[in-house]
């Protein structure tokens, strides 16, 4: 955790407020049992509520099996809306909603919320994809003082990297204090994002997956994976990440993206047409037991995009890519700038191809600062510890702010304003200003 | 360069204890190259400034197939070429021991300064292979052939002889353990800080949390990992230039104040009857930490403000509480019950999370503990800071109270 305030202004914003008694609702969802198990690591009581009872049971026994800890009973309770939310709620300092995705659904339950909270009690949602203005629009005065996005990464007990979203109307002293609470608590890395359209780490993160998947229909899923691969700074590669994530949770978020933003990258976050396609058909990622790639016994299987047939890997040829095993002999001895300057410099058209993803990553997320969060710290963090990628801070840094501005011109994007002042003036001379965050766990070696 | 000198803690660099340098599949090469490039950004020096090198290392040999690691240097920077070099080894106090022949040259007024780095890749093996390779900290032969987990065993009869002298309850070790790992969700190094556990976890007596060693259970281990420290040493005299350079104050710059270092014998049953009259269980660990606290003129505990003990088991910081006198011999319990081992406690212990919270790169620790300890004592911890820190105490252990080393690091 790198929090710039001292521990004593942490430990008294702690204090601040009590919450020992969470109820999360939706608590048979990924997002809901994940959370409640984490919850469980800081507060005495968590009550799991779900449609039914049953339901509410199942996500204990998945939040034990998530965890591996059969005491995560011995602090939770579980039961229905009917019967128990007025009663859990009415008890609860934090009431955490993590539903699905669905306005009508949420508004329907935060009725009963509002009915029966207390009103100081506060009331954080974990949505992914819904405005938290939107959500609150209308509620009591109350509500919306006490209400915010908290936006855990799955699996929650893992990803350390969290959103915190304010409304408009949130009381900042609650926000400040979800803040410290998360991050002494529950050990999160908490970055403030502003109120838009997938908020900042799932707006600049599957804006490159999706770039990947539409790349994955002209070049094939297995070179496009491989030419964004973990030597370009990222624990796995784009489409293997896609299709962990699920085709139809990525679907989600780029079409929010596309539909309700107009930025200068709009068409990378179009949905490729392959892929609505062949959703239709059931292929929705690892959970569907196929996406772009496929298991076959210890074999693993290509897609093709434009048949939706699965083809193995080692029949695929690929073209000479000497490069990418030289950047990555450099990452094994930790040699990361040397790595990024023999990407930067390495010959012929892929090459080029991958550096325009890099550079489209690098450009986008600079270019959303103000929009997204207040600097680029809070992207960078988020793209670091929410999406296991090097933050787009730490590229610039390790390339250089030459190469990096020369990488941005030759894939044709225009340069953000913060690069071109750098160029001309040499400052800031660092981007990244964590002393505390190993850049180098970020560029892996293949 | 004139002998006599008192040493001084720069600074330094921890590499993040949580990642797994096998799977970002890096060699141990790359691991030493971040941890002193790391060392030389933070603390602004030039590498052509460092005068001799020491690495502190348990077993590359085993775990990477890497001998001869001082000469590692020589790849970090072509600065480095030619530079004095050497490698220490006394099982998990091989950081300390690096340490102690670093802070003897700078005393003997050979060097001015000194990179010391303690450094473990530990992932590269099976748990059961490393948990043998560990064994060899202990006699081999008599005590961890054909043993699994051979030292959770012998940390487990550390708990059984304070259970036979004095009495021991689970709870208080699972209390320790929960500390550890709260703490350790402060420091962004440690290996722990999204790993799941609460005191009802550390007291769960299910599969969940298996017994390795008697008494002992995952819960109450600090685990292996792969991780650097590097920290560089100073005389008085680069002290005193490189703070001004910085716009600090000699004064502000902690340094050694004291240290300690004793060897029991190697066996445990030989340890546990040598100590059969004594008031404490293992009294070369006592000896360890008064003789440090004598040197650094501290006149007991008191006088410390915080502790960065050897966690490697909770049965092992029990031991130390009352080893460091915070209560009478066999009344650590006290101090836990009393909450006096939190960070805004009475005698805080590991606020980074320690062993079991922060990690145990084996070689790596007794470094990672001097670096925290002079975080510590210049305010520089971050989230786990003990508010106000002037001295802070280390005590890092080889083997089954084998080999120990105690530091005072501290400012005036």
């Amino acid at each position: 955790m790198t929090t710039s305030k001292t521990a004593a202004q942490l430990r008294q914003i702690l204090a601040s407020r009590k919450l020992e008694r969470v109820v999360v609702l939706g608590a048979n969802g990924t997002m809901g049992y994940g959370s409640a198990a984490l919850f469980t690591t800081a507060v005495p009581e968590v009550i799991l509520l779900a449609r039914t009872k049953a339901k509410a049971d199942e996500g204990l026994a998945a939040a034990i099996k998530q965890v591996r800890s059969p005491t995560v009973a011995l602090r939770t309770k579980t039961g229905d809306y009917e019967n128990d939310l007025a009663r859990a709620v009415a008890g609860a300092d934090l009431i955490f909603e993590a539903l699905t995705e669905d306005m009508a659904l949420k508004q329907e339950i935060f009725d009963k919320v509002e009915a029966a909270r207390r009103p100081d009690s506060i009331v954080a949602t974990v949505t992914s994809g819904l405005s938290i203005n939107a959500l609150c629009e209308g509620r009591s005065e109350s509500f919306r003082k006490h209400f915010l996005g908290l936006h855990f990464f799955n699996p929650p007990n893992v990803i350390v990297g969290t959103e915190l979203i304010a409304g408009r109307d949130t009381d900042p002293a609650i926000v400040e204090f979800i803040d410290v609470f998360s991050q002494i608590r529950l050990g999160r890395e908490m970055v403030r994002a502003f109120d838009t359209p997938a908020f900042a780490g799932n707006r600049v993160g599957f804006k490159v997956m999706n770039e990947v998947a539409q790349l994955a229909g002209e070049i094939g899923p297995l070179l496009a994976d491989k030419l964004v691969g973990p030597y370009t700074g990222r624990a796995m590669t784009p489409l293997a990440t896609l299709d962990l994530v699920g085709w139809d949770i990525h679907r989600a978020i780029v079409d929010n993206v596309y539909a309700n933003t107009k930025d200068e990258a709009h068409a990378t976050n179009k949905l490729p047409d392959y892929m609505a396609k062949l959703m239709e058909q059931g292929v929705l990622g690892n959970k569907s037991g196929r996406g772009f790639f496929k298991k076959d016994g210890k074999k693993r299987l290509v897609l093709d995009p434009a048949t939706g047939d699965y083809k193995p890997e080692a029949e695929i040829a690929l073209p000479e890519l000497g490069y990418i095993a030289e950047v990555a002999a450099l990452h094994r001895d930790g040699r990361y700038k040397e790595g990024m300057q023999v990407f930067l410099n390495a010959k012929g058209e892929y090459a080029k191809i991958a550096r325009k993803v890099i550079a489209g990553y690098v450009a986008y997320a600079f270019n959303r600062v103000g929009e997204v969060t207040e600097s680029i710290d809070g992207i960078d963090r988020i793209m670091g510890l929410g999406f296991n990628a090097a933050p787009p801070s730490v590229l610039v840094d390790t390339i250089g702010i030459q190469g990096t501005v020369a990488m941005i011109e030759e894939a044709g994007l225009a340069v953000p304003a913060a690069l071109a002042e750098t160029l001309r003036t040499g400052k800031p001379v660092r981007f990244f200003n964590h002393p505390r965050i190993n850049i180098g766990r970020f560029f892996v070696a293949e | 360069m004139a002998a006599g000198s008192e040493v001084y803690v720069l600074g330094g660099y921890q590499t993040d204890f949580a990642r797994n340098w096998t799977k970002e599949n890096k060699h141990f090469s790359a691991l030493m190259r971040e941890s002193v490039q790391g060392a030389l950004e933070v603390c602004q020096i030039a590498p052509e400034e460092i005068q001799s090198a020491h690495v502190g290392n348990f077993a590359a040999e085993l775990y990477c197939m890497q001998g001869h690691l001082g000469a590692f240097f020589t790849e970090v920077d072509p600065a480095f070429s030619g530079l004095p070099t050497g490698r220490h080894e006394a099982a998990c106090a091989s950081g300390s021991i690096a340490i102690l022949a670093a802070s003897a040259e700078i005393e003997a007024g050979r060097y001015d300064l000194q990179a010391v780095v303690g450094i473990e890749q530990m992932k590269t093996v099976s748990a059961d292979v490393g948990g043998s390779y560990l064994g060899t900290a202990a006699w081999y032969e008599l005590e961890a052939k054909g043993v699994e987990f051979p030292f959770p065993k012998l940390f487990g009869k550390l708990g059984d002889e304070y259970d036979k002298r004095f009495g021991l309850k689970d709870e208080h070790l699972a209390e320790i353990s929960k500390i550890n790992y709260a703490n350790a969700k402060l420091n962004p190094n440690a290996q722990t800080r999204s790993w799941y556990m609460n005191k009802d976890h550390a007291l769960c007596r299910t599969e969940d949390n298996p017994a390795v060693g008697g008494r002992v259970r995952i819960a109450d281990c600090s685990q292996v990992t792969d991780g650097a420290v590097t920290i560089f040493l100073a005389s008085r005299e680069y002290a005193e230039r490189w703070a001004r350079g910085l716009g600090k104050k000699l004064a502000d710059i902690p340094r050694i104040k004291g240290w300690g270092h004793n060897t029991s014998r190697l066996k445990f049953a030989d340890k546990v009857a040598e100590s059969k009259n004594s008031p404490y269980v293992l009294p070369h660990v006592r000896s360890t930490i008064t003789s440090a606290m004598k040197r650094a003129k501290v006149a007991d505990v008191n006088g410390i403000d915080g502790i960065e003990t050897h966690d490697c088991f909770t049965t092992s910081e029990y031991m130390a509480i009352d080893h460091f006198g915070i209560t009478a011999p066999g009344e650590s319990w006290k101090a836990v019950e009393a909450g006096w081992l939190e960070i805004d406690g009475k005698h805080p212990i590991n606020p980074s999370g320690g062993l079991i919270g922060a990690g145990h790169p084996v070689g790596a620790t007794g470094c990672r503990q001097v670096l925290d300890a002079a975080l510590q004592v210049t305010g520089q911890a971050g989230a786990y800071q003990v508010e106000g820190a002037k001295n802070f105490q280390t005590l890092n252990i080889g083997g089954s109270g084998t080999t120990s080393v105690s530091f005072v690091v501290g400012i005036d």
